[in-house]
C-alpha cells in the first residue's frame, strides 16, 4: 500500500466519544445552572436570614411606623381635610363612597392616575416627569424619624432634627425646578412664590424648633420627645409651638400662607401644568407634610408618647397627633390668604423675635422659678 | 392694645369655626332626601290633552321655539300633540300662561337629566304623564 | 406693550382660562411683581343680546334682560319692561309697584351676598364664600316660592308682574331677613375687622372720585368714594315705590382718604347697601296696597306697540342699568334695544386702577368692583 495514508476512523469509538462529549457539555451546562441556583439559594437563605434576624426592623420599615401605615395616614388626612372642611363651610364633604365617604379618596386616585399625561411643548421632559415622585419620596423620608414611641421608631440619629430639616428645605427647591421646567408663566411665578415662603418661614421654623432641642439637650427628635416625661414643652414655649405652627403652614403652602398655589392668583401654582398622576404625587407629599409637621409638633410640644398612663404610648401620641391635625386643619381653613410680600414681611418682623424671645424667656425662668429646672430630663 | 385687639378677633374668629365643625350642615343628602318643592315650582311641564283646543298659544308664547305642535294627530275632539324640546326649553313659563283652556302645566319634577341629548326631547306620550322609572342607584330606589 | 417698558417686562394673560377669570380675559404686563399695564378684553361672554331682542316679542324680552345678569334677574328686567310701559303708556297698579320694589330689593341683597362671598373665594377664604351663600338660600327659597325658579325668575311683565304674593311667600321673605340680619353684624366683625382682610384690600385698587366719574363708575362703587349717586334717589321711577319708604342714600366715605375709594371702602359700602335694602324691604312689607296685580288689558297693550322711543333704567346691584327701545308702528318686536350695562365702565377701568399694585391684588380689585361679565358683553 503506498502514497497514502489511509485514515481509518474507529467509528463506533467516535461514537462512544460523543456521547461522552455530550454528557461532558451536559454536565457542564448543569453544573453552571447548578452553580447558580446554589448561589440564588445562598442569596436566599442570607436575606432570608437576614430579615429573620432584622425581622423588627423590617415590620418596621414598610408595615407599621413605616411605608404602609404613612401612607394609610395620608390618605386618612385627606379624608379628614377634606370632611373638617366641608364642615367648616356648611356643607357634608364625600359621602357616596364607603362609609361616611372613606373610599372617595381611591376613587379620586384612580381618576386622578387614569388620566392621559399631557406634557407641555415648552416642558423640559425628563425632569418633568421626574420631578414629583421625588418630592413625594423626598417628603417621605423625614418619618424615618418620627418617635410613634421609644420603640416604634424606624431609626434614631443624634442629629435628626437637622436632617429633617436637611430633607424639607430640598422641598421648595424642586417647587421652583417643576415650575421653571414647566414651561409656563404661571407655574415659573408659583415656584418663585415656593421659594419666597421657604425664605421666610424656614428660619423661624428651626429657630422655633431649636426651643425643645435647647431644653433637652439634644438634637435627636426621639430624645427631645423622650425628655418630656416630666413637663410638656408647650407649657413653657407656648409662642415657641404657635411660631412652628404658622412658619410650618407657610412652609407647606396651605391656605393663610398658600401664595404658591393661590388658585385665584396664579392657576395652580408650580402644579397647574402638572397632568394626572404627577398631581396626585404633588399632592399627596403636600399632605404628607401635613401630617409630618403634625407629628413634629407632638414630639416637640406635646410630650411624645407620654399622656395617659395606662394607655399604650403609641395609642398616645396617635391620639395627640389627631387633635393638632385637627387643630391645624381648623387653622388653614379660616383665614383669609395674604400676599407674598406680606408673608415675608410678617415671618421676619414677628415670627423670628417671638421665637426667640420665647427660648429666651424659658431660659430665664429655668434660672429663677424654683423647681422647673427639676422637671427636665437632660440628655433624653 | 391693637395687637391685642388682633387676638382677640382671631380667637372670636376660631370659636366661631369651632362651633361650624359641630354643627349640622346645612346642605342634604341629595339622591336619598330631596327638598320641597313649592307649588309654583317651573319644572317640565304635564299636558292634558283633554283640555286642549290646539289653538297654538303655546307655540306662539314660547321664547325659543321648544314646542313644536302636531294637529293632525288627534285623541280627543280637537286636541293636538305637542312635543317638548328640553334641551331647548328656559322654563319661563309664558306658554303655561299663554294657556288659557287648562291644559298646560308646570310640575315640581326639575331632575330632567338623561343620557343623551335626544332623550329630553320629550314625546306627547312622556309629556302627558308623570309618571316615568323610578331611578335606581346601588340597589336604592328613589323616586 | 408700549415700547417704554423695559426688556424685563413679561405678557401674561389672565383669562379666558384661568380658574377666577370667567368669561374673561385681561392681558397684563408685568415687571418683577408689579402690573404696569393692564388691558382688558370683553368678548368672551357674548351672547349677542342686543340683536336677540329685536327677534322676541315685548313679553319675551325681560327674559333676555334677566339672562343678562342671573344673579339680579329681578333688577335687570326692569329697565326694558319699564321702556315697553312707557312707550305704551300703562298704567300699572299700586300692588305691582310695591311688589316689584320689595323684590328688586331682595334681588340685590341676594346679589349682594353672592359678590361677598365670591370676594372671598378670590381671597382664599372659601368658609366665608359658603356662609352668606348659606343665608343667600333663603332668599332664592323665597322667589322660587313667589315666581317658582330659583334665578330666572321673570317676575315683571309689562303692565304688572305675574305671581301674587301669598303669606307663604311673606314668611320665607321674612325668615330670609331675619337669618340675614343675625347673622350680618357677626359677619361684618369677622371680614372688616379680620386682620389678614385688612391687610389686601386697604389702599388697595384706589381711584378718585374725579377719575371715577370721568370713567363711567356708578352704584356703590362711585357712592364709596363718598358721593351719593343713586338712581333711586336721584331719578325716581314713578313705576317703583321707594318713595313710600323712608330710607337715606348709603354712602360712605373713608376718613384716612375723603373723596377717594379702595377695596375694603367697597366693601364696606356694599355692606351698607344690603343694610339699606333690609330697612327698605321691613318698611314696605307693612305697606302692601291689596288690589289686582296686572291689567290684562294693559298687558294686551304690549302685543302691538306705537311708535316711539323709551329710556328704562334703574339702579342696580352694580350701577346704573338702562336700555334704550325704539319701535316702529304696530311693532311687535323692537326695532332697537340698546342695553348699558353698569360693569362695561367698572370692567374698562381696571385699565387706570391696576397699574402699580402687585400681581396678587389683581384680583382683589377686580373682585371689589363686582363686575359681571354679562353686562359687558351685550
Amino acid at each position: 500500500m503506498k502514497g497514502g495514508v489511509l485514515l481509518q476512523i474507529d467509528i463506533f469509538g467516535w461514537l462512544n466519544g460523543i456521547l461522552g462529549w455530550v454528557s461532558g457539555v451536559l454536565s457542564w451546562v448543569l453544573g453552571i445552572v447548578d452553580a447558580v441556583l446554589a448561589f440564588v439559594w445562598s442569596v436566599i437563605i442570607w436575606v432570608w436570614d437576614l430579615a429573620w434576624a432584622n425581622f423588627f426592623l423590617l415590620f418596621k420599615a414598610i408595615v407599621f411606623p413605616g411605608l404602609v401605615f404613612i401612607l394609610m395616614l395620608i390618605i386618612f388626612d385627606v379624608w379628614f381635610t377634606r370632611k373638617v372642611w366641608a364642615r367648616v363651610q356648611d356643607r357634608r364633604g364625600p359621602f357616596h363612597l364607603g362609609k361616611y365617604g372613606g373610599l372617595q379618596l381611591f376613587a379620586d386616585a384612580i381618576k386622578l392616575v387614569a388620566k392621559e399625561t399631557i406634557i407641555p411643548e415648552g416642558a423640559k421632559r425628563w425632569m418633568f416627569r421626574f420631578l414629583p415622585g421625588f418630592l413625594l419620596v423626598v417628603v417621605l423620608l423625614p418619618f424615618v424619624f418620627i418617635p410613634w414611641s421609644s420603640t416604634w421608631i424606624i431609626a434614631d440619629l443624634s442629629v435628626s432634627l437637622v436632617l429633617v430639616f436637611a430633607f424639607l428645605t430640598a422641598v421648595p427647591v424642586i417647587a421652583l425646578l417643576t415650575g421653571w421646567v414647566s414651561g409656563s408663566k404661571y407655574t415659573l411665578i408659583g415656584g418663585f412664590r415656593a421659594a419666597n415662603n421657604q425664605f421666610a418661614a424656614e428660619i423661624p421654623l428651626i429657630v422655633s424648633s431649636a426651643g425643645p432641642a435647647l431644653l433637652a439637650g439634644s438634637l435627636s427628635i426621639l430624645n427631645i420627645s423622650q425628655a418630656q416625661s416630666q413637663l410638656w414643652y408647650v407649657l413653657i414655649l407656648p409662642i415657641s409651638f404657635v411660631t412652628f405652627l404658622v412658619s410650618g403652614i407657610a412652609s407647606i403652602g396651605l391656605v393663610p400662607l398658600d401664595a404658591p398655589v393661590a388658585d385665584s392668583e396664579v392657576i395652580f401654582g408650580w402644579r397647574t401644568e402638572l397632568p394626572g398622576i404627577y398631581f396626585t404625587m404633588t399632592y399627596f407629599a403636600e399632605f404628607a407634610k401635613q401630617v409630618l409637621y403634625s407629628a413634629l409638633m407632638v414630639a416637640f410640644f406635646f410630650g411624645g408618647s407620654y399622656g395617659v398612663p395606662t394607655f399604650p404610648p403609641v395609642l398616645n401620641f396617635f391620639l395627640k397627633f389627631l387633635v393638632v391635625l385637627f387643630f391645624f386643619i381648623v387653622v388653614t381653613s379660616s383665614f383669609y390668604r395674604i400676599r407674598q410680600d406680606q408673608i415675608v414681611k410678617y415671618s421676619w418682623k414677628y415670627l423670628m423675635p417671638l421665637s426667640v424671645i420665647n427660648i429666651v424667656i424659658a431660659l430665664i425662668a429655668l434660672v429663677y422659678v424654683p423647681g422647673l429646672a427639676g422637671l427636665l430630663v437632660q440628655g433624653g | 392694645m391693637s395687637k391685642l385687639g388682633v387676638i382677640k378677633d382671631i380667637l372670636q374668629v376660631l370659636r366661631h369655626i369651632v362651633r361650624q365643625v359641630f354643627s349640622r350642615p346645612f346642605t342634604y343628602f341629595y339622591p336619598f332626601e330631596d327638598r320641597e318643592y313649592p307649588e309654583r315650582t317651573r319644572g317640565r311641564h304635564i299636558h292634558i290633552r283633554e283640555n286642549c283646543t290646539a289653538c297654538g298659544q303655546c307655540v306662539r308664547a314660547c321664547p325659543v321655539v321648544a314646542i313644536r305642535i302636531d294637529k293632525s294627530d288627534r285623541k280627543y275632539e280637537k286636541d293636538a300633540a305637542l312635543y317638548f324640546d328640553y334641551s331647548r326649553c328656559i322654563f319661563c313659563g309664558l306658554c303655561v300662561d299663554a294657556c288659557r283652556f287648562d291644559a298646560l302645566y308646570h310640575t315640581p319634577v326639575v331632575d330632567l337629566s338623561e343620557g343623551s341629548r335626544d332623550e329630553l326631547k320629550y314625546d306627547p306620550e312622556r309629556i302627558e304623564t308623570i309618571e316615568r322609572e323610578p331611578l335606581e342607584w346601588r340597589g336604592r330606589r328613589f323616586r | 406693550m408700549s415700547p417704554d417698558i423695559g426688556d424685563e417686562a413679561v405678557e401674561i394673560w389672565f383669562g379666558p382660562q384661568h380658574v377666577s377669570a370667567h368669561g374673561w380675559a385681561a392681558k397684563l404686563t408685568v415687571v418683577g411683581d408689579y402690573i404696569v399695564e393692564c388691558d382688558p378684553h370683553a368678548g368672551y361672554f357674548h351672547r349677542s343680546a342686543e340683536k336677540v331682542l329685536e327677534f322676541r316679542t315685548f313679553k319675551q324680552g325681560g327674559l333676555v334682560l334677566e339672562r343678562m345678569c342671573m344673579l339680579e334677574a329681578f333688577l335687570a328686567e326692569y329697565p326694558y319692561i319699564s321702556a315697553v310701559e312707557q312707550i305704551a303708556g300703562m298704567e300699572i297698579p299700586e300692588r305691582a309697584k310695591v311688589l316689584r320694589t320689595i323684590m328688586m330689593e331682595a334681588s340685590r341683597i341676594h346679589s349682594l351676598q353672592f359678590w361677598w362671598g365670591q370676594l372671598s373665594a378670590e381671597l382664599g377664604l372659601f368658609a366665608m364664600t359658603l356662609w352668606p351663600w348659606v343665608d343667600r338660600e333663603f332668599f332664592l327659597d323665597t322667589f322660587e316660592e313667589l315666581t317658582g325658579s330659583r334665578h330666572a325668575a321673570s317676575f315683571s311683565t309689562p303692565g304688572g308682574i305675574r305671581y301674587d304674593f301669598t303669606d307663604k311667600v311673606r314668611q320665607k321673605l321674612l325668615r330670609a331677613i331675619g337669618r340675614l340680619e343675625s347673622n350680618l353684624p357677626k359677619f361684618k366683625d369677622m371680614l372688616l375687622r379680620s386682620p389678614t382682610f385688612k391687610m389686601r384690600t386697604k389702599d388697595v385698587g384706589l381711584f378718585n372720585a374725579e377719575d371715577g366719574i370721568k370713567w363711567g363708575l356708578s352704584g356703590p362703587n362711585i357712592k364709596s368714594c363718598g358721593i351719593p349717586m343713586d338712581l333711586r334717589k336721584d331719578w325716581p321711577d314713578p313705576n317703583l315705590a321707594y318713595d313710600l319708604a323712608d330710607w337715606e342714600v348709603p354712602v360712605y366715605e373713608n376718613p384716612e382718604h375723603p373723596g377717594q375709594s379702595d377695596a375694603y371702602d367697597r366693601m364696606v359700602q356694599r355692606f351698607m347697601e344690603i343694610e339699606t335694602s333690609v330697612s327698605i324691604i321691613k318698611q314696605l312689607l307693612d305697606q302692601i296696597p291689596d288690589g289686582p296685580i296686572v291689567d290684562p288689558k294693559a298687558r294686551a297693550k304690549a302685543n302691538r306697540l306705537p311708535a316711539g322711543e323709551a329710556y328704562g333704567r334703574v339702579e342696580g346691584t352694580r350701577g346704573i342699568t338702562t336700555v334704550w327701545l325704539k319701535t316702529q308702528d304696530k311693532a311687535q318686536t323692537p326695532w332697537r334695544a340698546k342695553i348699558r350695562g353698569p360693569c362695561f365702565a367698572s370692567y374698562y377701568s381696571l385699565k387706570h386702577m391696576v397699574p402699580g399694585s402687585t400681581f396678587a391684588d389683581f384680583v382683589v380689585v377686580f373682585g371689589s368692583l363686582d363686575p359681571y361679565p354679562g353686562w359687558w358683553d351685550r
